[in-house]
């Protein structure tokens, strides 16, 4: 079984899903297996303003462990975190890092900010 | 607004819009009107879009819907969908009434023009991913009198080429800006606008200063950006958003 970890910047519980990657897709947005598609199908919330199209980057998520376990990076990924706030080395978008190792041990932080996040400044 | 501000990511808010009025395109083709229900103007900038909550009977989802009006507009802001085979979320905005309310979070993309480039500008648009690059044109010619800016627009027939008369009027106004439709089958509308994008700009001449804004459906908005990219454009000038 692979192993999802996820801590959250913002001070919430860790968590951590135990799941095989071959049963993808688990949920409906997001590639199939991908942290998305792994977190909501397993009652985790990630925020995915686009519906997990790649086409923003609210469920950008920094990866601290198993970066190397996860599917490739795409060019329109790459093109994304560019403008992602907070982008790190090991930064990925939910919606696109898929798990397909049954032995991955993936840890990954969701971060406090995300950009463009609706907030009472979006009236005026 | 800056693209850039951060704001706290942990819980989501949402905003509450009713729905003014409701204009069909085509037979399936709608935009929406809707103002926000607190009174107050909805900001943001050329190209974003809104995360829609539809309330399924079994499950609630989001889906994006890109605006469609200008952000200096401060009448009802306007998003603009097609039917899709299998769309529960678009089924469920199909059967909105004005007078009738929805949540919604946003605006949200950096797909955006807020600031035009000072280069030349190519626009490329299908159907109805018309909707956010008709704010992001309109924010690049109040950005700039004097550079060249082009708009290419496919569809599968002249009933799908939305806001035709509102181009025209921006062609008649704006002596730098041109447009030309493509009409094509729907499954050689990329192909179309792949020929008619290599031709113009990566055949006609050398010049790779130009920036581009490309949006639509599919893997051909990705041979759009790589025959551009490869032809020598700079990355960064090359801009995209793919549904």
């Amino acid at each position: 079984m692979a192993r999802l970890r996820i801590q959250f910047e913002n001070g919430d519980p860790e968590k951590v899903i135990e799941f095989d990657p071959g049963k993808a897709p688990f949920h409906h947005d997001g590639k199939p297996g991908s942290i998305l598609d792994v977190m909501l199908g397993h009652g985790i919330h990630l925020e995915h303003a686009c519906g997990g199209n790649c086409a923003c980057t609210t469920c950008h998520v920094i990866v601290k462990q198993g970066f190397n376990k996860l599917g490739e990076t795409s060019e329109q990924e790459e093109d994304l975190l560019d403008r992602a706030p907070g982008l790190t080395p090991t930064s990925r978008l939910g919606c696109q890092a898929v798990i397909d190792d049954p032995n991955a041990e993936i840890v990954v932080v969701v971060p406090r900010y995300t950009i463009n996040q609706v907030s009472e400044a979006a009236e005026e | 607004m800056s693209l850039d501000a951060p704001t706290p990511a942990a819980k989501r808010s949402t905003l509450n819009a009713r729905v003014e009025k409701i204009f069909d395109h085509a037979s399936d083709t709608r935009s929406l009107f809707l103002s926000l229900t607190s009174g107050k103007h909805l900001r943001f900038v050329a190209g974003q879009f809104i995360s829609i909550t539809i309330p399924l009977v079994d499950e609630t989802r989001s889906r994006p819907y890109s605006i469609a009006s200008d952000p200096e507009n401060r009448g009802p802001f306007e998003i603009c969908f097609n039917r899709v085979e299998g769309g529960r979320g678009v089924q469920w905005l199909f059967e909105r009434h004005v007078g009738d309310t929805l949540d919604f979070s946003g605006p949200f993309g950096t797909f955006t023009i807020d600031q035009a480039p000072e280069t030349e500008l190519g626009f490329i648009a299908e159907g109805t991913a018309i909707a956010p690059i008709r704010p992001m044109l309109k924010r690049a010619l109040a950005s700039s009198s004097t550079q060249k800016i082009h708009l290419i627009y496919a569809a599968p027939d002249r009933e799908h080429i939305l806001y035709a008369a509102d181009l025209d009027a921006l062609e008649r106004s704006a002596p730098n800006f041109s447009f030309e439709t493509l009409i094509a089958p729907a499954d050689k509308i990329y192909d179309r606008l792949f020929e008619t994008a290599q031709a113009r700009w990566v055949d006609a001449d050398t010049d790779r200063t130009r920036h581009f804004y490309i949006c639509g459906v599919g893997k051909g908005v990705i041979r759009l950006r790589d025959v551009l990219r490869g032809a020598g454009y700079e990355r960064r000038s090359v801009h995209y958003e793919q549904w």
